[in-house]
């Protein structure tokens, strides 16, 4: 097995010790680090995404699988800027003004992140002109909305509307949460919906051209 | 038939005059349906963190929303689980909402005045070595029930013949307060050993909290127990998962209550379907809400389960707040239908009741539901 190869299986098997050793070999052995990042790291993630989607892994495989690929990160950073390596794509994503949780929107994080996405976090109780913001401050490629309420569920419309009206033009909007479905996105505009976070990163990464 | 006849036949799938009837509420709508009942002795069941509670009638004093509305069950125990029973350290506020540092040393931040999962922001117990500080404090005590609450509550049940239920959590819902959901589940992977010691010492004193619940003289007919171990696209870990490290502990758990011949309604959130079978195997009687938008439907269930497993709830949220009384009665009939025959089933929305239900609304449904329920 070549080195990138088992910087994906130790990215798969949530080895936060010996990925960011891989990673630091591969660096010494001068591969470059964008072919580090896509076929070391962002491979072992993206398979950890389609097993996600259809039922193998689980919560606790994907958080491990992040885990390793953060540790990873730290060492591969520094040569990415070094070599002049943009991330393909950056994400702003948030929990909707009135909601609290947190979880889901973290592990929709952790797939952008690993479909090579720069990931923006705007935490929670996001409201419309953080979004907009964010959007302002920095390119922003595509927004992402989280809600588990179906209280808070009609904050998303607004958001949407809001960053629309205030953006020409409006980066891709993809929407998710335990309460919504492809018909509400539908309904309220939103450019993608994820049923769940590895399909919210697959939707981003198309809605991107990725 | 009384309350308690009717619910207990229910949860033995055996014959009975009419579907038993629950329910929960958010409790924005709860205070919006006692605002307008108007009755000073109803006093609500929720109260948020930090929340000024000095102007509210104390719980168990008067009635609960659940008598108002003649349900058959009543929940008592609902044991303090924290570490330290200390009151919270507010570490900063609003208007809108409040962080505070728990007894489990959790730092949380809360909605003031609406219900909600709270944002996690930090959890102290964060190593092996911290847990083992702290172990000893998860002592059983009597303080840990709130008896003012609870014995009122519990005698006003049996005066009325309602089926008692020994309410309270189980491990993944305990430990979920002490190391988080993150932190639980990636112990899994990468601390079982600490992990099973911290559901072995939690199912111990859950345990131990229901013993002396019964000792102090809460003697109930049944369990309600909450842990909500799913999202809508599954369980939180694998089915091997459920059975390596959480299946002993429930089964350990739900065998004291069938010890005494209490069966066990579980309450998790979420599609629990890949893991049902072994639910069941750990002494599952009932499960409960099962909610719709993550693909549980009683109609399905009922056929494949329904000789061994009773069903509460799965009544559509997302259509009651419509209001139209039409699609409700729709509702109603497709679920109750699927399920009745194998008179197991019990009456409780999917999830809770939302804000946008109208109460005149909820008062039609129930009365829906006592006449599309009656088997006689």
């Amino acid at each position: 097995m070549g080195i990138l190869e088992e910087i994906a299986a130790c990215v798969l098997a949530g080895d936060e010790v010996k990925t960011p050793m891989h990673v630091r070999q591969a660096l010494a052995d001068r591969v470059p680090a964008r072919r580090v990042l896509d076929d070391g790291l962002l491979a072992g993630m993206n398979e950890v995404g389609r097993r996600f989607r259809e039922g193998e892994y689980f919560i606790p495989e994907v958080l491990i699988a992040a885990e390793a690929m953060k540790a990873a990160m730290t060492i591969l950073r520094p040569a990415l800027t070094e070599q002049g390596v943009a991330a393909l794509a950056t994400a702003a994503i948030g929990t909707v003004r009135g909601d609290l949780h947190d979880i889901g929107k973290n592990l929709v994080s952790i797939m952008l992140e690993g479909a090579g996405f720069d990931v923006v976090d705007l935490g929670v109780d996001v409201t419309a002109e953080t979004f907009i913001d964010a959007c302002r401050r920095q390119k922003i490629d595509l927004v992402a909305m989280s809600a588990l309420l179906t209280t808070t569920m009609p904050e998303m419309e607004i958001a949407i509307k809001s960053l629309r009206e205030a953006l020409k033009p409006c980066p891709p909007i993809i929407i998710g949460g335990a309460p919504v479905t492809q018909a509400y996105a539908e309904r309220i505009g939103a450019d993608g919906y994820g049923r769940d976070a590895a399909t919210g990163a697959e939707v981003a990464r198309k809605l991107c051209r990725m | 038939m009384t309350p308690k006849e009717r619910v207990a036949r229910c949860l033995a799938r055996k014959p009975h005059d009419r579907v038993p009837m629950f329910d929960w509420y958010w409790m924005e709508t709860e205070r919006d349906y006692l605002r307008q009942i108007n009755d000073p002795r109803i006093a609500p069941e929720f109260r948020t963190p930090g929340e000024d509670e000095r102007h509210l009638p104390p719980r168990g004093i008067g009635l609960t929303i659940w008598e108002y509305f003649g349900f058959d069950l009543m929940q008592v125990g609902w044991p303090d689980q924290r570490l330290r029973m200390i009151d919270p350290v507010i570490v900063q506020q609003s208007d809108d909402w409040v962080t505070l540092r728990d007894g489990n040393d959790a730092t949380l931040r809360w909605w003031k005045h609406k219900m909600g999962t709270p944002e996690h922001l930090g959890f102290g117990i964060d190593s092996p070595e911290k847990w083992r500080a702290v172990r000893h404090l998860l002592t059983p005590s009597a303080d840990r029930i709130r008896w003012t609450e609870f014995t009122p509550k519990y005698q006003r049940a049996r005066a009325s013949d309602l089926f008692v239920c020994y309410a309270g959590v189980e491990i993944i819902e305990s430990v979920k307060d002490l190391l988080g959901h993150e932190q639980m589940l990636k112990a899994m992977l990468k601390q079982p050993d600490w992990l099973h010691d911290v559901f072995d010492a939690y199912t111990r004193f859950l345990i131990s909290m229901f013993e002396l619940a019964e000792a102090e003289g809460l003697r109930c007919d049944g369990a309600f127990i909450y842990g909500d171990m799913a999202y809508k696209n599954g369980p939180f870990m694998s089915p091997r998962h459920y059975r390596e490290f959480v299946f002993p502990y429930h089964k350990r758990l739900f065998d004291q209550f069938h010890k005494r011949d209490m069966p066990v309604i579980f309450h998790s959130d979420g599609d629990i379907r890949l893991v049902l079978e072994d639910l069941i195997a750990a002494g599952v009687d009932m499960i409960n809400p099962m909610e719709s938008r993550a693909g549980m439907t009683v109609r399905e269930l009922a056929s494949k389960y329904g000789r061994r497993l009773g069903f509460c709830g799965n009544i559509d949220v997302t259509v009651l707040t419509t209001n139209d009384h039409d699609a409700i009665r729709d509702e109603l009939r497709a679920k109750m239908q699927a399920a009745m025959p194998y008179h197991g089933y019990m009456y409780h929305s999917d999830h809770s009741i939302p804000p946008g239900v109208t109460l005149e609304t909820y008062r039609w449904l129930l009365e829906e539901v006592r006449r599309l329920g009656r088997y006689e």
